[in-house]
């Protein structure tokens, strides 16, 4: 894949010439527009192809839950992910190609095509719904961008969904590390402006060429579901290496299963 | 010598005139409160059907075969053009209406509901089932560039949604791959049709065929005629022409609409029966006495050589001028105050859940029908005649010069 | 005196009196007959909406029913079972978890609730168990067995035998999943419900859904169905503010009021009959009256008062009134009382009673002593203040008047 190499390649670099430029010149002398800050955000959340493991934690009022899975994305159309843990649970496999979603259940043997009517129920019982896993809204395409301030290691971004976004929320406002053109913290406001939940990256670290951050905290805002929260901890990603079709076709559900 | 009959009749009446009074006032009064109870009852049933017809059902609707027990996307009408030649030129319609639907979800930041779509053309909608009507709040629009949705009341509240609030729908597209699209609420429905008041999301014909993928197909037909006595002529020809789709009445996709009719028309005859059987019994009281208290009377005029036909023709004029008059009074009455629930409305908005729950209006406008009042005159008339059947009898029974010399 | 007097003025009268009393009766009977058609209707529709599933009472986690959601859940069953087993005014109840799942069966995939039951217990609570169309009702010991409604099982293409896949989260919010097998086939004749629900056996059920000792609610069967409000009242106090217990009348507000609407019409309809009667007594009295007035005119010529004459009269009427409702309260009442055990039944009216979420045909009446009281003395009233008008203007003549009155 050449073409993939260099591309990766020239991200690397980009974001080299970026984190230099951060931090050798002074901030004022170089404003960037919040365009460009959201382009670099995106790309290196989505690499080419990633692979990860990860595990969730799922803290509810009474109890709390641990997951484990390994997940497989190409771009960001494509992703597999394989649940491992908790036992009752290995082997549940979800594909996702699109806006479309399937899953398998070893135990009772079935691919089930997750209905539109679906999209918005929970995931595996997390604070994630089905929507997030598949929802292709990617940023460059589906918000026009403003920049709201830059304090000392941050730029504060709001994304406003364009008229045709098929977006829920009326506003985000996203903080972007100077350092690493990552999120740290991504605030989804409704069309009343009621903080409905509240995202906070953490912990980035190096995965090869490219830094990612591997906690990610899910805070529902909604005062029903106050005091819950889901962690998801990211170990083990290799971004950018070649990952087989065969993940990415409903085959694949039943064949990764173990 | 009818005019005759009726002067004595007349001054008969008049000279006992508190009573003829409370008889006419009975007449009149009852007539007044059946009339009212059946513009109003009336009114309520064909309000029902009525926004079945007009926001749903049309008089009679096409569907592909098997549409209606699984109603998939792929089960479309397609052959539409060849449809609508016909339609056109049939003398009956009145109007007709495409509709493409299909389930769906709609979502905002805080809820997320199971829908049924409905993509229309309003104009078209408009000028069929004058839609326009039913709207609550907002307007009859989808906006700039068809990004507006129409949606039902219900729904609005259950979704906290006001004019404006942005809306995403989604749903699974002739391909089967989930679509998206962004909408912003323009307007909200109030039909009384409970489905469509809980369920439907109305969005421009054009945007729902980008949706759902799909260019021409319809999911259903919606046909007014003109008169509905002709609906199951027209259901017999469609069918003829097109075989292999279900072609049906409002009737048979609203049974109960239909049953309520039935019931209460059913009901007002039980009423009216009972109304009538009561009010004659009143005309009757008041004819015997009068009669009894005429003996000594008759028996002269019968010595002087009145035969017993014209006394009998009296006594029939006394009855039906009672009868009349008090028709009259009580349709006067009756068509006023119907006049003015037809214009106004009864508003029983006190009950409003209820009627929420009925799938109802709670405003309810009475309708007129001249049938009320034909057949109020005949049963009247009917009452009266015969009211006075067995005073006749008393009176031909006794033997008035008996009479005569009773003191 | 005055009493005997009267008596045998209504004796005297025989024709007259007969038709009042006819028509009084008649209709004291009607009113009494069509309010306990009414009441019982209302009474049965609202009956058979509780009984089919929600229950007459319902106990629930205090939030639980603004927010229905797994955060709201009972999470020590036990402990609400001890108290209601502790309840002498309580018949029966049994627990329930009642989840929403996604059905699938070969290419289908549906969602639904899928709700753990104590299938013996739930005999004698819902009409689950009469409902059942085809197959078999749970039992105690059932594992993946599943009891659909009709309408889910035809739009899941489900015969009983067939095999169906849920998926869903268990009460700790965890992935489960599990095949079914139909066992039996439910139709309570309410649409929704029959198109959205199924069940198995809440043993079965806590397991796979991680729901041991959890529950969305419980439902009561009070020994006096009559008196649900009362006791919800009462187990809540017991059960103490950390839970909600709430009878029909609550769970089903929007219902007993449209049955409240339908008495207001059917009231309607009746007032317009009792306006025509209440002219027709009015008229008989009139005609009554003035056919005495010449020996009304005699009696205040040797000195009666017209206070007197007005006692007379009126006394008169009422145990004329009194006799007609009596006779047509008993009519009344016998009619109610028979067709309260021998309901009527309408056999062509299920489509509307569905939709209106109702399943019966059969409408028995409401035989209630009290209100057949109520309606007896309703009668009596108007049917002695029909007769005052009349009276009051024969006793404005003057004796002379009187005796000449032709």
């Amino acid at each position: 894949m050449f073409f993939g190499y260099t591309k990766s390649h020239v991200q690397a670099e980009l974001f080299c010439i970026a984190f230099l430029l951060t931090f050798v010149f002074p901030l004022s002398a170089f404003a960037e527009t919040a365009v460009e800050i959201i382009n670099k955000v995106q790309s290196n959340l989505n690499g080419k192809t990633a692979v990860m493991n990860l595990s969730m934690v799922v803290k509810g009022k009474r109890a709390t839950r641990t997951m484990k899975m390994k997940s497989y994305s190409c771009g960001d159309d494509k992703s597999f992910i394989q649940i491992l843990y908790p036992g009752k649970d290995r082997g549940i496999t979800f594909l996702k190609i699109d806006n479309s979603m399937w899953q398998y259940v070893p135990r009772i043997e079935k691919i089930i095509k997750i209905p539109a009517s679906m999209m918005l129920q929970s995931w595996m019982g997390s604070d994630f719904t089905n929507d997030d896993l598949v929802k292709t809204n990617s940023l460059t395409d589906d918000y026009t961008k403003q920049l709201l301030a830059e304090i000392d290691q941050e730029y504060q971004v709001e994304l406003l969904p364009t008229e045709e976004a098929a977006v829920v929320w009326g506003r985000i406002v996203m903080g972007v590390s100077k350092q690493f053109y990552l999120p740290t913290t991504v605030l989804y406001y409704d069309e009343d402006d009621t903080l409905i939940r509240k995202m906070i990256y953490t912990d980035v670290q190096p995965f090869g060429e490219k830094y990612y951050p591997t906690k990610w905290l899910m805070l529902p805002q909604e005062p029903e579901k106050i005091g819950k929260e889901t962690m998801v901890e990211i170990s083990n990603a290799v971004f950018d290496e070649d990952i087989s079709e065969s993940y990415f076709t409903k085959r694949a559900l039943k064949r990764y299963s173990n | 010598m009818f005019r005759l009959t009726c002067r004595v009749a007349w001054a008969s009446l008049v000279r006992r005139r508190t009573r003829s009074i409370v008889v006419v006032m009975m007449i009149a009064v009852s007539l007044w409160g059946l009339f009212t109870m059946e513009g109003i009852y009336g009114g309520m049933t064909e309000q029902m059907i009525n926004s079945a017809i007009r926001s749903d059902s049309g008089h009679i609707s096409i569907f592909a075969e098997g549409y209606r027990l699984d109603p998939d996307l792929s089960r479309q009408v397609n052959n539409v053009a060849k449809i609508e030649s016909q339609l056109v030129h049939a003398p009956h319609v009145s109007s007709y209406v495409k509709r493409l639907k299909q389930d769906g979800l709609v979502a905002t930041a805080h809820y997320s509901r199971g829908v049924s779509i409905i993509g229309v053309n309003l104009l078209a909608e408009e000028k069929h089932g004058k839609l326009q009507g039913y709207i609550f709040k907002g307007e009859f629009s989808f906006g700039r560039k068809d990004r507006g949705a129409i949606i039902g009341f219900k729904l609005a509240r259950k979704l906290h949604v006001r004019i404006g609030s942005k809306i995403i729908l989604s749903a699974q597209d002739s391909h089967g791959e989930v679509s998206s699209v962004s909408l912003r609420v323009t307007g909200v429905l109030k039909t009384y049709n409970m489905a469509l008041d809980e369920n439907a999301v109305f969005l421009a014909e054009k945007k729902a065929r980008e949706l759902l993928a799909v260019e021409e197909g319809v999911s259903q037909l919606a046909i007014i005629l003109h008169n509905d006595s002709q609906v199951a002529e027209l259901q017999q020809k469609l069918r003829s022409l097109f075989p292999s789709l279900e072609i049906l009445r409002w009737d048979e996709l609203y049974p109960a609409l239909l049953q309520s009719r039935v019931m209460m028309d059913g009901f007002n005859l039980i009423a009216s029966l009972l109304v009538f059987c009561v009010a004659a019994l009143g005309i009757f009281g008041v004819m015997l006495v009068s009669v009894l208290e005429r003996l000594r009377e008759f028996g002269i005029m019968l010595a002087i050589g009145t035969r017993f036909s014209q006394i009998r023709n009296i006594v029939f004029v006394e009855s039906f001028f009672l009868g009349f008059i008090g028709c009259g009074f009580g349709s006067l009455f009756g068509a006023g105050t119907l006049y003015f629930f037809k214009v106004k409305g009864l508003d029983l908005s006190l009950f409003s859940d209820a009627f929420d729950e009925f799938g109802m209006d709670a405003v309810i406008y009475a309708i007129i029908r001249p049938s009320y009042f034909i057949t109020a005159f005949v049963a009247v008339s009917f009452a009266t005649f015969l009211s006075v059947l067995i005073p006749l009898r008393v009176l031909k029974k006794s033997k008035p010069i008996e009479a005569i010399n009773q003191v | 005196m005055f009493f005997k007097l009267a008596f045998r003025n209504i004796i005297a009268a025989r024709k007259r009196s007969s038709v009042t009393l006819f028509l009084t009766s008649i209709t004291t009977a009607l009113l009494v007959f069509s309010s306990a058609w009414m009441d019982g209707s209302h009474f049965t529709m609202i009956q058979n909406a509780v009984e089919i599933y929600p229950g007459y009472i319902q106990i629930t986690e205090k939030d639980f029913r603004a927010n229905p959601s797994y955060d709201h859940l009972i999470f020590d069953a036990s402990f609400i079972e001890t108290k209601l087993a502790g309840n002498d005014a309580i018949a029966n109840y049994a627990a329930r978890f009642e989840s929403f799942v996604l059905f699938s069966a070969d290419e289908k995939a549906v969602g639904g609730m899928l709700a753990g039951i104590e299938p013996v217990r739930e005999k004698h609570l819902s009409r689950l168990f009469s409902s059942l169309q085809e197959g078999e009702y749970l039992d105690g010991d059932d594992t993946n067995q599943l009891y659909i409604g009709s309408e889910l099982a035809k739009r899941l293409q489900l015969e009983v035998g067939d095999e169906v896949a849920f998926i869903g989260n268990g009460a700790d919010y965890s992935f489960a999943a599990d095949n079914l097998i139909v066992k039996g086939v439910f139709q309570t004749g309410l649409f929704d419900f029959d198109a959205s629900s199924a069940f198995v056996y809440k043993g079965y059920f806590d397991k796979i859904m991680a729901a041991e000792n959890r529950a969305t609610h419980f439902i009561v069967l009070p020994k006096k169905p009559g008196q649900a409000e009362q006791l919800a009242a009462a187990i809540a106090a017991d059960l103490g503010g950390q839970y909600q217990s709430a009878s029909w009348n609550q769970t089903m507000a929007a219902l007993v009021k449209a049955m409240k609407l339908d008495s207001f019409f059917g009231y309607i309809t009746l007032g317009i009959i009792f306006i025509v009667i209440f002219f027709v007594i009015m008229i008989y009295t009139l005609l009554a009256v003035f056919s005495r007035i010449h020996e009304i005119g005699i009696l205040r010529a040797i000195g009666t008062t017209p206070q007197q004459i007005l006692t007379q009269l009126v006394l008169e009427s009422s145990m004329l009134a009194f006799i007609s409702v009596v006779i047509g309260g008993l009519l009344g009442g016998i009619l109610a009382y028979y067709f309260s055990i021998y309901p009527i039944v309408f056999s062509g009216m299920e489509e509307q009673f569905k939709q209106y979420g109702l399943a019966a045909s059969e409408m028995p009446t409401a035989f209630m002593p009290l209100t057949i009281l109520r309606d007896m003395t309703v009668m009596f009233v108007l049917s002695v203040l029909s007769t005052l008008y009349p009276i009051f203007m024969v006793n404005r003549f003057k004796p002379i008047e009187a005796i000449h009155h032709v």
